[in-house]
This record gives C-alpha cells, sequence and structure tokens, in this order.
C-alpha cells in the first residue's frame, strides 16, 4: 500500500475508534437530559414522549450509526438546551476560545523555548539549577490553585484589583487585555514549567550531538550554537510538540479556564453540555477535536515524509 | 543477566532528590497514620465556629460549617496516597503489559491493537475523557480512578513497547529464545525487569498526575465522592476566597504544592540517575 | 464573527488556519465579541441603560421552556402575557397585561371570556411578510397553547393547563393537528377569548399570568425552527439584541402600546415605598427604560465585585457578604457607606427549602408492617427533631432564611404565623427518647442514602445533617452521600424514587398555597412533584375538595389542616424560605422583585436623578 493511503487508513480507524468510545460514553452512558427538559408534574407518558424527542428510545447501532453519518455530513443538528444550531455555537464560541487561548499558549511556549535555551546554555550552572528548580516548582502547583491564587491577587480588593473576576464584555483592543489578561497569566505559569522541561531536554541532547561539539571546537560563541544550530536542529520536536498540544490545550485548558472566568467560547460550550446533558453539542465537541487531531497527526507526518524520507 | 543491566545503573541520588524523597516519605508516614487512626479523624464533624482564625484550637481555622481544617487537611494525604498508588500501581502495571505485548510482538496484529487503542486514547481531549469516564461509572467510588487509569497506561505502554523491542534482540534474549523457553517466560525474567527504571519512573509521574488530576475532578463535582481531598477544599475555597477567608486554600494549596514538588523532585532524581542524556522527557 | 461566518466550523483546527488566527489575533479580539459600539446611539444623553446581574442564565428564550426564573424574567419582557401581577400591592394581585381587564367568568366558574386591547403589535422580524409585525389576535393566545400541548415543542408547562381546558388533551392525542379547533379554547374574534374549563380552576388566572402562556407568533416559531429559541419574536415592551451563555442585551420595544403608568393602580403606598423615588413617574408611559444589559453571573463573589466596581446597576447580595453589607440583620439594613450610594430590599422568595423521606422507601417509609410502620414514623420524627434549623439558617443562610414549620412557606397568602413551631425546634432528647421507645440503637438504624447534585453547598449542607445526626447518636457511616455529577441526573434518581432523602427547592407558581399542597397530593407521586411519594387520604381528600374553591377563610382553614397532616407524618423536614437582599444603585428609580412580579418589573425602571440621599426604612 502507498504511504498515504496507509496513513490515511490508520487515521480512519483512529477516528472510528474515538467516536466509538467517545460515544458510548459520553452518549450512551453519558447524562440523561429527559429530566431537566420535563415540567413539573410531568407523567411517564410525557417522559416517554420527551426520551423519544431525544431519540434515547433508539438502539446503540441506530444511534451511532445517525452520530458518524451526521459527523461526516457536518450536519450536526441543534443543541438540545437552547435550540441554536451546533454550527452556530460553534461559530460564536471558536473565535472566544482562540483569542482567549492563543496568547498564553504562545507566550508559554516561547517563554519555555527561552528558558530552556538560557539554561542549555549555562548547563550545570546556577542559572541552569534555578532554571530548572522553577520549572518543577511551576509543574507542582495546581491549575486550579493558580487560578484562584491570580484571581485574589490580581482582580479582588485583598490583592491588586486591577482586573475583572470573570467575564468577557470585549469590544476593542483595551477591552480584550483588560479580560484576556489573568486567564492569558493563568495559562502561561501552568504551561511554562512543562516546556521549559521538555524543551530543554531536546536542547540539551541536541547540544551533545557531534556536530555541535565540532562547531564549539572551531570556537563559535555560544549564542551562535543555540541560536544557529541547536533551536534550529531542534525545530522538529518543537512543531510537533505545538501541534499535538494545540486541541488538548485548547479544549481541555480552556474547559477549567473558561468555566471558572465565565467565558462564553467552546470550553465553557462543552462543560455546559457535559452538566447539562446536551448531547449534540457534546458529539460535535468529541468528534471534530478527535478529528482535529487525527488531520494534524497525518499533517504533521506527512511534513516529516517531505523532511525525511527515510520515516515511514 | 538481567540483575547485571540493573547493577550497570548505580544509583546516584542528588541533593535535590534526596529532598524530594524525604518530603514523599514524610507525607507517606502522615498518610499511614491516618490509616492507622492516629490523625486526621475529626475531619467530619461540623462543631467549630465558622471561619475561625488559626489558633491553639483550630491549628489552621475552621471552614464555612465550622469544621477543622487542619484535620481536613491531613485526612486529605490519606486520600492522596490512596488515589495515587492505585493509580500509578494499576496504570503503570496495564502500560507495562500491553506495552510488553506489542514490543514482544511488533509489527503483529496485537501491536497494531495495542497502539490503536493508545492513538484513540490520546485523540480525545484528557479532562472531557476523564469526566466522560467518571460520568458514565457514577455511583461507583472508583469512576475516578479507572477513568485515570484508562488514560494513564498509555504513555507506560509507548515507552515500554519501545524498550521491550530494544531488548528483545539482545544476546541474553536471543539464547534464551534458542533453547526454547516460553515467550511468556523470557519476557517475565528477562525483559520485564530490565524496563523497571521506565517504570519506576513513570509510576511516579502517574501519581504526580493522578493527585492534580483529582483536584480538577472535585473542583467539577466528579472526584472524590464521601471523604475530604484538597480538591474538594479547593473547592470549597473558591466560594470563600473572594469573601476573604483564605485558610481553607492555603492549607490545601500548600500540602498538595509540597507533596507534588517532592514526588517530582524524586522522580526528575530517578530519571537523572537512570539515564543522565534522556533526562526529563 | 465575519472571519468565520463563511467558514466551516471544523477547519479553524488545521494549522494552515492557524496560522492566518495568529495573524487575525488582534481582529477577532473585537470580532469575538458584540459589536456594541454601532448600536449605541452615541452620545445621546437622553439614552436610558439599566444593568441587572442575574444568578443563572436561561438557557432557552422560548416561552414553552421559560421553566425557570431566568428565562421566565426574559419571557414576560420579550412577549406579552394576559395578565401580570402589580408593580408595588402586596400579597401580589392580578393585574391585566394583554388582556383589557379581568376575565369575565361564567357563574358556574367554568368559562372564562377575556378581552384582549386593541392595536398590539409583533415586532418587526423576517418572519413575517415584508418584515412588518403583523397585529396580534386572539387566535394567537390559540396557538400559543395549543403550541404547549405539540410534544415537538417539548414543552415545559403543560401541567399548567393539564386536564383543566375541555379538548385540549384529546387534541394532543389526536396528534396535535393545528387545524384542528379545540371547544374550550376559542377566539370568537379577534379580540375576544374564550376559555371552557373541565372543572372550576380559581388559580387559571394566574397561569395566564406565567411565562409560558406568553404569546407568540405562528410565523416566527415556522420560520425558525429550533431556532426560534434564540430568536424572539413578541409584542413585550422590550426585543432582544444580543444573547449568550454570559448575558442579554434588551431594547425598548418602540411599538410597545402607550400606556401611562399609575401609582395607585400599581399599589403604591408611600409609606412602604415613598423614598424610592416612584412618584415622578405618574403619568410616564413604561417602559422607561431604552436598554438592558443582563449579566448573567452564577459565582457569587464575582457577580458583588462586579457591583461594587460598578460594573452592575442591580445585585443579589451574595450571602457571603452579607456580614459585611449588613449594619443590622433585623430589619435588614445597609451599612451607612453602602447606603449613600444604594437602595436595599430584603425580598422573600416564594418558595423554600426542603428534605423530603421518601414514603415508598420501606427502611424509611410506610412499611406494610403496621408495628414498623410506626417504628419508621418515629425514626423520622427523631430525624426532624434531631434537624438544627438555626445553625442551618445562620451557616447557610446567615440567619437571614426564615424558618417556618410546614409545607405552607411565608410568600403564600394563607400562611399561619401563629403556628406551632415544634417541628422546626431542635430536641435531641425527644429525639432520642424517641429512638430509645420505639427499639432504634445505632446497631439497628437503617443506612441513610441523603442524595445531592454535586456541589459544594449541597455537599456542606450533606456535611452538617450528618453532623446534626451524629448528635442523637446516628453513625456517621450509616449516612451516606449519594451524589450525581448533574442537576438532570439527580432528578431521575429521585422522580424514579431512588433516592431516600431528596433535598429540592420549590418556588410557587402563583401566590395560592394550592401550588404547595399539591407537592404532597397522592396522585402527584413521582414522576409527579410530590418527591416524598407522600400518601394520604384526608389529605388527598382535603386537597380534592379545596383545589376548585375561590380563596375564602374556610378554603385557608382546610389548607393549614393539610399543614399539620404533613407535620404529623413526619414526611418532611420542612422548611426555609431564604430572604434575598436586593441592591440596586440610587440613580434609578425602581423596586425590583424576584417572586411573582418577577420580570414584569423591567419595564418600570427608570434612571432618575442621583438627587435621593434619604436612608430609607425597609419595609
Amino acid at each position: 500500500m502507498p504511504w498515504f493511503l496507509r496513513k490515511l487508513s490508520h487515521g480512519g480507524l483512529l477516528i472510528l475508534g474515538v467516536t466509538f468510545i467517545s460515544f458510548s460514553l459520553m452518549v450512551w452512558f453519558g447524562p440523561d437530559q429527559t429530566y431537566t427538559l420535563i415540567g413539573k408534574n410531568a407523567t411517564t407518558e410525557q417522559i416517554a414522549e420527551v426520551r423519544e424527542q431525544l431519540g434515547y428510545n433508539q438502539s446503540f447501532v441506530v444511534r451511532y450509526g445517525h452520530y458518524l453519518a451526521d459527523l461526516f455530513t457536518f450536519n450536526l443538528g441543534a443543541s438540545n438546551s437552547s435550540g441554536e444550531s451546533v454550527n452556530r455555537i460553534l461559530q460564536k464560541t471558536i473565535p472566544v476560545t482562540l483569542a482567549l487561548m492563543l496568547p498564553g499558549f504562545i507566550l508559554g511556549n516561547l517563554l519555555g523555548i527561552a528558558l530552556a535555551l538560557l539554561a542549555t546554555g549555562k548547563k550545570d550552572q546556577w542559572t541552569d539549577r534555578l532554571i530548572t528548580g522553577f520549572s518543577v516548582t511551576g509543574m507542582s502547583i495546581s491549575f486550579l490553585v493558580v487560578i484562584i491564587f491570580l484571581q485574589v491577587l490580581l482582580c479582588t480588593p485583598y490583592g491588586l484589583n486591577l482586573f475583572p473576576v470573570r467575564g468577557w464584555q470585549v469590544s476593542g483592543l483595551a477591552s480584550y487585555l483588560y479580560y484576556v489578561t489573568v486567564p492569558t497569566l493563568s495559562l502561561i505559569f501552568i504551561t511554562v514549567g512543562y516546556n521549559t522541561r521538555f524543551f530543554r531536554a531536546v536542547f540539551v541532547e541536541e547540544a551533545g550531538k557531534d556536530h555541535i561539539r565540532t562547531a564549539r571546537a572551531y570556537g563559535a560563541s555560544t549564542m551562535t550554537i543555540l541560536w544557529r544550530h541547536v533551536l534550529k536542529n531542534s525545530l522538529v520536536p518543537i512543531i510537533t510538540r505545538f501541534m499535538y498540544t494545540i486541541p488538548l490545550v485548547v479544549i481541555s485548558g480552556s474547559l477549567l479556564i473558561e468555566s471558572y472566568f465565565g467565558i462564553p467560547g467552546i470550553g465553557k460550550a462543552t462543560f455546559d453540555a457535559v452538566t447539562s446533558g446536551d448531547q449534540p453539542v457534546l458529539k460535535a465537541v468529541v468528534g471534530l477535536t478527535a478529528v482535529a487531531f487525527i488531520v494534524i497527526q497525518l499533517f504533521t507526518d506527512f511534513i516529516y515524509k517531505l523532511v525525511d524520507p527515510r520515516i515511514a | 543477566m538481567a540483575t547485571e543491566i540493573l547493577a550497570r545503573r548505580k544509583m546516584r541520588i542528588s541533593r535535590s532528590g534526596l529532598t524530594g524523597l524525604v518530603i514523599v516519605i514524610f507525607f507517606f508516614l502522615l498518610a499511614v497514620a491516618v490509616w492507622a487512626g492516629w490523625a486526621g479523624q475529626n475531619w467530619s464533624a461540623a462543631d467549630g465556629e465558622r471561619w475561625a482564625s488559626p489558633g491553639s484550637t483550630w491549628w489552621f481555622g475552621t471552614n464555612q460549617l465550622g469544621q477543622d481544617i487542619f484535620e481536613r487537611a491531613v485526612y486529605s494525604v490519606r486520600t492522596a496516597f490512596e488515589i495515587g498508588i492505585v493509580v500509578s500501581l494499576l496504570s503503570t502495571a496495564l502500560g507495562a503489559a500491553l506495552g510488553a505485548v506489542a514490543g514482544w510482538r511488533s509489527n503483529t496484529l496485537a501491536d497494531g491493537t495495542v497502539l490503536w487503542l493508545a492513538g484513540v486514547l490520546d485523540s480525545i481531549p484528557f479532562y472531557l475523557f476523564v469526566a466522560a469516564v467518571a460520568f458514565a461509572l457514577q455511583g461507583l467510588p472508583w469512576a475516578m480512578h479507572v477513568a485515570m487509569i484508562a488514560t494513564f497506561w498509555t504513555a507506560t505502554a509507548r515507552l515500554a513497547r519501545a524498550e521491550v523491542m530494544k531488548i528483545k534482540s539482545r544476546e541474553f534474549v536471543l539464547s534464551a529464545r534458542a533453547i526454547g523457553l516460553p515467550s511468556w517466560l523470557i519476557l517475565m525474567r528477562h525483559v520485564l525487569p530490565n524496563t523497571l527504571h521506565i517504570l519506576l519512573i513513570q509510576a511516579s509521574i502517574s501519581f504526580v498526575a493522578a493527585i492534580k488530576t483529582e483536584v480538577i475532578l472535585s473542583f467539577l463535582g466528579l472526584g472524590v465522592q464521601d471523604g475530604v481531598s484538597w480538591g474538594l477544599m479547593l473547592a470549597e475555597s473558591t466560594q470563600e476566597v473572594l469573601a476573604g477567608h483564605f485558610n481553607n486554600f492555603l492549607a490545601a494549596s500548600i500540602m498538595l504544592f509540597l507533596l507534588l514538588l517532592g514526588f517530582n523532585l524524586l522522580s526528575d532524581a530517578l530519571q537523572d540517575s537512570f539515564d543522565p542524556k534522556q533526562a526529563a522527557l | 464573527m465575519t472571519c468565520w461566518g463563511k467558514l466551516n466550523p471544523v477547519i479553524p483546527f488545521t494549522a494552515k488556519l492557524l496560522t492566518l488566527c495568529l495573524a487575525a489575533i488582534a481582529l477577532l479580539a473585537v470580532t469575538a465579541c458584540d459589536d456594541r459600539s454601532s448600536a449605541e446611539p452615541g452620545a445621546d444623553h437622553s439614552y436610558r441603560i439599566y444593568r441587572h446581574a442575574m444568578d443563572g442564565a436561561p438557557s432557552s428564550l422560548d416561552p414553552a421552556q421559560a421553566s425557570n426564573i431566568y428565562a421566565n424574567f426574559l419571557a414576560v419582557n420579550l412577549y406579552d402575557t394576559l395578565y401580570r401581577y402589580k408593580y408595588l400591592a402586596r400579597p401580589y394581585q392580578v393585574e391585566p397585561n394583554l388582556a383589557d381587564g379581568l376575565p369575565q367568568v361564567s357563574s358556574d366558574g367554568l368559562i372564562y371570556t377575556i378581552g384582549i386591547k386593541p392595536g398590539v403589535h409583533f415586532i418587526d422580524d423576517d418572519a413575517f411578510p415584508n418584515g412588518q409585525g403583523r397585529a396580534l389576535r386572539a387566535e394567537d393566545f390559540v396557538y400559543s397553547i395549543k403550541r404547549q400541548f405539540d410534544p415537538k415543542t417539548r414543552a415545559q408547562g403543560t401541567w399548567l393547563w393539564q386536564g383543566r381546558i375541555v379538548g385540549l388533551d384529546e387534541w394532543k392525542e389526536n396528534g396535535s393537528d393545528y387545524q384542528q379547533d379545540i371547544p374550550g379554547l376559542k377566539a370568537l374574534d379577534d379580540r375576544t377569548l374564550q376559555i371552557q374549563l373541565v372543572a372550576p380552576f380559581p388559580q387559571l388566572v394566574h397561569t395566564l399570568a406565567q411565562g409560558y402562556s406568553a404569546i407568540v407568533p405562528r410565523e416566527a416559531v415556522e420560520h425558525y425552527g429550533q431556532e426560534f429559541a434564540i430568536h424572539p419574536v413578541g409584542s413585550g415592551p422590550f426585543k432582544l439584541q444580543r444573547f449568550n451563555s454570559a448575558g442579554a442585551v434588551l431594547l425598548r420595544n418602540p411599538g410597545f402600546r402607550q400606556e401611562p403608568f399609575s401609582l395607585e393602580a400599581e399599589g403604591f403606598d408611600p409609606a412602604l415605598h415613598g423614598s424610592y423615588g416612584l412618584d415622578a413617574l405618574e403619568g410616564l408611559a413604561p417602559p422607561f427604560t431604552d436598554r438592558i444589559e443582563l449579566e448573567f453571573i452564577a459565582e457569587d463573589a464575582s457577580r458583588w465585585n462586579a457591583f461594587l466596581a460598578g460594573e452592575l446597576d442591580f445585585v443579589k447580595v451574595p450571602v457571603s457578604q452579607f456580614d459585611q453589607v449588613l449594619q443590622r440583620r433585623d430589619p435588614p439594613t445597609l451599612e451607612a457607606t453602602l447606603a449613600e450610594k444604594y437602595h436595599l430590599l430584603a425580598n422573600l422568595e416564594s418558595g423554600f427549602v426542603h428534605t423530603d423521606f421518601n414514603m415508598s422507601d420501606s427502611k424509611i417509609g410506610e412499611h406494610p408492617d403496621p408495628l414498623q410502620n410506626v417504628r419508621n414514623r418515629a425514626l423520622r420524627c427523631a430525624i426532624i427533631k434531631a434537624f438544627d434549623w438555626p445553625k442551618r439558617n445562620e451557616v447557610f443562610y446567615y440567619n437571614i432564611g426564615q424558618v417556618f414549620p410546614g409545607i405552607i412557606p411565608p410568600a403564600a397568602p394563607e400562611f399561619d404565623p401563629q403556628q406551632d413551631q415544634s417541628s422546626v425546634k431542635r430536641d435531641l432528647d425527644g429525639a432520642r427518647a424517641l429512638l430509645a421507645e420505639h427499639g432504634w440503637n445505632p446497631a439497628n438504624l437503617p443506612v441513610l442514602e441523603y442524595g445531592f447534585p454535586s456541589s459544594v453547598t449541597e455537599r456542606q449542607m450533606f456535611e452538617q445533617f450528618r453532623s446534626f445526626l451524629g448528635d442523637i447518636g446516628y453513625p456517621p457511616e450509616k449516612i451516606r452521600p449519594l451524589t450525581f455529577a448533574t442537576y438532570g441526573d439527580y432528578a431521575k434518581a429521585y422522580l424514579n424514587r431512588e433516592v431516600m432523602l431528596v433535598t429540592t427547592g420549590w418556588t410557587m407558581d402563583y401566590p395560592d398555597a394550592e401550588n404547595t399542597m399539591q407537592l404532597f397530593y397522592g396522585p402527584n407521586a413521582s414522576p409527579g412533584s410530590n418527591s416524598a411519594n407522600y400518601q394520604n387520604d384526608e389529605f388527598d381528600r382535603l386537597y380534592q375538595s379545596s383545589s376548585s374553591m375561590q380563596s375564602s377563610p374556610l378554603r385557608t382553614t382546610m389548607y393549614r389542616n393539610m399543614n399539620r397532616i404533613v407535620i404529623d407524618d413526619c414526611a418532611t423536614i420542612s422548611g426555609v424560605s431564604r430572604k434575598l437582599i436586593l441592591l440596586w444603585s440610587r440613580n434609578f428609580r425602581m423596586l425590583p422583585d424576584r417572586s411573582f412580579v418577577g420580570g414584569f418589573f423591567f419595564r418600570f425602571v427608570h434612571t432618575g436623578s442621583p438627587g435621593a440621599t434619604t436612608v430609607e426604612q425597609v419595609p
């Protein structure tokens, strides 16, 4: 089988698996919305009516089949709670999430790379130890603790009281900065420890390779070596990490940040869907994330293939 | 043979690793004290005044219900260790087993299936998956543990698989095969023991991840159901800090931080001593 | 939204688009929000804005789904109901809204004839031909009620009219065909409605003041399909500009009927309302506000901080702030510095919180064996005696809540302030004696399963309950939490009778204790709203005979007897009515309400001058 077809069928199998598992968990065994949609003093018949409306009375196979068909035709249906079409919910929420998460994501990675370079340049000196210690400390703090701490510190009268406690009333650059700062700082705080550690490991390994030693032997300055050789040669793992963490950071990270800060992005929409059992929204988010993740994997593999044809 | 390879990896524990070990042992002793009933037993009684300040009666103060925050924070050490031990042991064991099978039979259907399953699980956003499992198994006290084990094993399996593939072409394995030992015996006696260092590191990483995940899940209402944990205390504190009551938050977050720091330092040191070049991957 | 509108929602994840997004991030920041600037008429100082915080969000704006207070608030502003409640009169009184007067009722109490005000139009909307809102007709009301009984609507308010209106239930059984007429629900002409009841239903006029009964145009329902829920097209005082899970913006409906505000008709009492500056409104035509900005902020502290920061004009003060905000609790009085800026109202909720025993569970409720039945009752009574209401009130309601015995809450007109308080008095000795007398001891006490949806407060209430029972020697390990990740799953469990102790809150739909009596009426057992699954023949008999009676001293006595029966059977640990502390800026002439007036007060909110600084006495 040609390489690309093999990869594609591999991706197809993964999508099947992901949709199957997430459908079983979130839809079949997931929360039942019937009882939030019925009125007071509902009769057994009314409950049956609502279940029928929601499609709960159909068999697993039928429902899973519908799900796959809907997913591939992008016919995502409408939210059971509000009646709003899932497409519109995604259109409304995804830009908010990207605007919310990207600055922190990018800064967290850049800061991680910068610190890691610094540490690699001063390997085993006190700068390196300080940075390593700092990253271990960062890794030992819970996401929740960071959010609570920064909120108290920056958003309440007990601290500096500079930023809003929550919300997202963005209408221009100034208000954007006003609302995005604290979530961004939280995200940087959370990710920079892990990023620094990861990139330092990559750089240290790269710096130990023969051609770098050679360059060093010829008297190239540390800065030149770090920039020209180490960073450049580490681009592949850096980009891979970028690509792989985007969907996870965007969905998992925003789930917590958005529900805590009350920001109407995809994470909050997903969280609300989880807690209310709004299955059309859940199905769409899980399905699309999986597809996106797998598309990114294929894409990354494809790039590698272009760069280095030996990789299969 | 196996022992010989292990012996070559001389344990050189750094000073920070030692600090980590001391912290972990300290918390473990605390957990034992709670298990034995010597400490933290009064975590549930709501008999104090509301939001009392720290003092000689209430060392860390009280929460909104008038419960003793010190008792709750100490009892939570036990909760953390229960979750950490169960999740890290089982997820590492599962990962080792599946990874070993996949590596031993690389490029077969079994290998493909394990890789596929790991790929599938890694493609679902983590919190969403864990929340979904916790939902699906609602009412079971182990729902949270199952959710974490189901996701944490994949990393271990990938590493174990790679290591087994390396080891199986080694001389001592080849000779064991040549004399006709059954595969399972070779795997158990010669191959797996040589992946122990990876498993040990993975177990310590899973321990940290389990405790951190518990905090998030408890905050979302999907974690600890009966009992108390740092996650539940932090969830309580989200309501209190904005009204100016910080004791719950401080107690839970500081203890949580110390334990995680201890484990992170320890696992760093383990990684360094086993393979200085591959540190921190 | 423009930069995403034409793109498929999947694509944003791909790398190509990622690059695009990185480049467009500043643009995103602007498009990701409402473009408020374009809607605001700039520097016009007469433009009046009111910013209101709600502690929860409606998920749907369809009146058929106005099942919670938040959805109801919006429904009655975006749509018209036939009746509403008088703005200021207490106890609450019904007032014609879209109707041109109170209904004419036949002498047998079965036929209601209601006239509709002339010249009322729906707002302009694409759903109508030429986009012009057409005149509202009596037929629209008929359609709106029919629609509730069409299963496709998934309406939540049908219980209000189910089995009450001649032919309505049959209409549904026959397949909800809108061509078919309903004998008991007719438009006699464009402006006259006639409703024929199966049996007298004195609460009917109250049901016509609910968001559920709001009048929707068929064109819009059909035009928008499922998305009608977020595209309201009504004839209410406001129309929708923006709506999402974080907030909503309402704009004044310029076509709303001009009716001069009358202090007298609304029940103005200078002694009670004199300090709010309302007298300046006499003769003006509501709505007085051009724009209402609603923020849905569930987190107490966030809402409060936003209010203190001046981002809101109105707030429900979080319980945790009562210590800081109130100078005195009884009557609630503001701290001096706050009193300079804000008005305060202590608003008693029109409902109550109670914990029911599942009477269909033989471990704690009814038991076929008479002897065991008596023992179970003793156990329930002992648990009630062990419950420490003052402590519950102190910890969770800062002693502002009103604890009362039984199931007639203080907001109901039939409430009896003189009644016997012993069922809400803690009596540990009595509880222990009762247990001992009926042979209960730590070894044979049953395991109690206390259900709650997983949240911090619910969990703390459970832990407090466990601690209360610990005081009568109930072993803590025998009191177990039964947690549910969502309220829906909790409701599913208790409606299927799987929960032993069910804690719920009930918000009254109308000011008549019939609405809480039905919570313990046998035929309403789960999945109906009798979640205690309580069965008592005497109670049911009284309920049946009182339910068709108009309000009268006799009916009040019957209600109070029913209350007594429930208390004597120890069927529920009840209850407490929360008191809400509402604050609003002194710049506004208004009197907010969270009970029956609810959303109807928005139209009367007026941005006055910041002059009034007298400290008012709280009613």
